[in-house]
């Protein structure tokens, strides 16, 4: 469990398991529930353009506790493909985002940071994974080198 | 001080997950104690670490009694030299002064009666007469250092549900509560408070043991260094606290004082002295001292002609000016960047070589650390505790961290906020514990009946 207590929905790790196992799904996006109580999917997608996935975690908002929305954290789930620098073909790893804006507020950074393990260890066969705090470190190149390594 | 614990219009009208359980988030440390309820955006209650014992052996608590330089007073400190609790008894007492007297008893009353006037000694007595336990209807988050020991922790939960009556208690590091504050469950924690300065490594919200490094080159070793830099001075520097002076005409730079200075019957002890003298001292630290930045080099780099080059480059620069409370001031020049230099690099020239620098804790730390987490580690430095807030700080660590780790993305998260930085650890605790689903972490008073307290070892890990 995860050290804030928030529980997963029923369908976070099958969702997950669909995109592991039947290949078509490209990447998840989770959220937390407005009462911060649960964590939900809220979008899977087959869309594999990276930008479009940017697009959406840099313009996701989430309330604060006046109810006013500001930029919101995300987690995410990105099925990642590359080729290998020495033409040795092409590898897909399932990478694990940990999306929290430094410009969010201090009370949903907190929580989706405290709550991470719960939705992480829920899910088996993540290949990478790392945080991304400001658009640079979403970037299509940046995100390539830390998943591949350097090898791509 | 009291300006931030006063700022009570904040309070929130609708609390997280719907559940009101007015949790108490306590945050203790060397100088200070953070105190408020959860889900505030600041403690409500800000307390200094120091006590006063008077001639008939009571004790004082807070900064409304113990500045009095009549009072003849002795002043103690609770807390060992690292942060954590010496003095369990002295303790206990003072955190429950900093929580009941602002936060579970406070009343908006009429000036006339509402205590702050009345004789303090009754105020102590009336509150040790109590026969409530004091928070009974709180449940209770403390947070501690990441080298707290066992004893410590299992005495920390006695406090709470024996003598204060806790219904619920948990304990959190304060590490990894600056890391979630700042967004990251993986993330370097360097934090430089007023005893001790430390770095953490922190990966997916449990601190990693073997990276826990920690140095007295903190806040009050950057004080001790202003007093040998106003010894030196030329002319010598004359520490004259506020409650000394009766009067001051202004002098010319670097002419000595012309000032009336008070008599008392019973001169003010040495440690009510030195505590007042501290107060110079930390305005000085906050408005003349100036962190290096770092750029060729640092600030002793010799040259072949002999001297220093940077050292002797900020000679030329335009300095500040500081006036003592009794009159005397004088101009700052390059030496305002001397005192802090020795948390960065250990120096040669003098005795000031206390413990390691914060570049040797850094390395330490890092190095302790699984090869994989490493470039997470570095992309996620979190920068908290308020020595990090004097002029220039940042940029030196930012500075000497990218010549350390050439190559790799460093990123130094230092929240802008000064409230932010002080109170970094207090307001992790305080969003987690407002948070509706936290309230199945908590220990209960039932489990600590139960297992004892030793099941604080097992649970808050």
């Amino acid at each position: 469990m995860s050290q804030s207590g928030v529980s997963l929905s029923g369908d976070c790790v099958s969702k997950f398991n669909e995109l592991k196992l039947n290949k078509k799904i490209k990447y998840i996006i989770y959220k937390l529930t407005d009462d911060y109580k649960e964590i939900v999917i809220e979008e899977a997608s087959e869309d594999g353009d990276w930008e479009a996935f940017r697009e959406k975690l840099v313009s996701a908002t989430q309330k604060n506790k006046a109810g006013k929305v500001g930029k919101g954290p995300r987690y995410a789930v990105y099925d990642f493909s590359y080729e290998l620098a020495s033409g040795e073909g092409t590898r897909s790893k399932i990478t694990f985002i940990a999306w929290s804006p430094d410009d969010a507020g201090i009370q949903p950074k907190m929580i989706y940071a405290s709550s991470k393990d719960a939705l992480k260890r829920a899910l088996n066969g993540l290949a990478a994974e790392f945080q991304a705090n400001d658009e640079d470190d979403i970037e299509y190149q940046s995100v390539l080198a830390k998943v591949s390594k350097g090898l791509a | 001080m009291a300006s931030q614990a006063l700022n009570s219009s904040t309070q929130p009208t609708d609390v997280y997950g719907g559940d009101e359980v007015s949790a108490i988030i306590l945050d203790p440390g060397y100088s200070s104690i953070r105190a408020g309820f959860a889900g505030e955006d600041a403690p409500k209650s800000f307390a200094p670490s120091d006590y006063g014992v008077t001639t008939e052996g009571t004790f004082l608590f807070g900064d409304d009694a113990i500045h009095d330089p009549n009072a003849n007073l002795e002043i103690r400190n609770p807390m060992g030299k690292d942060g954590t609790v010496e003095d369990w008894d002295i303790a206990t007492q003072l955190w429950e002064h900093a929580i009941t007297s602002r936060l579970t008893n406070f009343k908006q009353a009429d000036p006339r009666k509402n205590g702050l006037n009345d004789d303090l000694s009754d105020a102590v007595l009336e509150m040790e007469t109590d026969g409530d336990k004091p928070l009974e209807e709180h449940p209770l988050l403390m947070t501690e250092t990441a080298w707290n020991s066992t004893k410590n922790r299992e005495k920390s939960i006695e406090v709470a549900m024996e003598s204060w009556g806790c219904p619920a208690f948990w304990l959190a590091r304060n590490s990894v509560l600056a890391a979630f504050g700042a967004g990251k469950a993986t993330a370097m924690v360097i934090d430089v408070g007023a005893s001790t300065a430390s770095v953490v490594c922190v990966h997916d919200g449990l601190i990693l043991k073997k990276s826990v490094q920690k140095s007295p080159l903190a806040g009050n070793w950057v004080s001790q260094q202003i007093r040998i830099l106003f010894e030196k001075a030329e002319p010598k520097v004359n520490l004259v606290p506020h409650f000394m002076v009766a009067g001051k005409t202004a002098v010319d730079s670097g002419a000595p004082a012309q000032a009336t200075v008070r008599n008392f019957k019973i001169p003010p002890t040495a440690s009510f002295r030195a505590l007042e003298e501290e107060r110079i001292i930390t305005e000085f630290k906050e408005s003349v001292v100036q962190v290096w930045n770092g750029a060729n080099g640092h600030l002793y780099q010799e040259i072949s002609q002999g001297g220093y080059k940077n050292f002797d480059s900020l000679r030329s620069q335009p300095g500040r000016t500081y006036e003592m409370p009794d009159g005397s001031n004088q101009m700052w020049g390059a030496e305002r960047y001397t005192v802090a230099e020795g948390m960065f690099v250990a120096s040669n020239t003098n005795e000031q070589n206390a413990g390691p620098t914060l570049i040797d804790m850094i390395k330490a730390s890092f190095n302790a650390t699984d090869m994989d987490i490493r470039p997470h580690l570095l992309a996620n430095v979190v920068v908290t505790g308020a020595t990090t807030l004097m002029n220039g700080f940042v940029d030196r660590l930012n500075s000497e961290m990218t010549t350390m780790y050439p190559g790799v993305k460093v990123k130094i998260q230092a929240a802008g906020l000064t409230a932010e930085r002080r109170f970094g650890s207090w307001m992790g605790g305080s969003v987690l514990g407002s948070l509706g689903t936290f309230h199945q972490m908590w220990i209960s008073k039932a489990e600590y009946e139960e297992h004892g307290a030793s099941i604080v070892e097992k649970r808050c890990k």
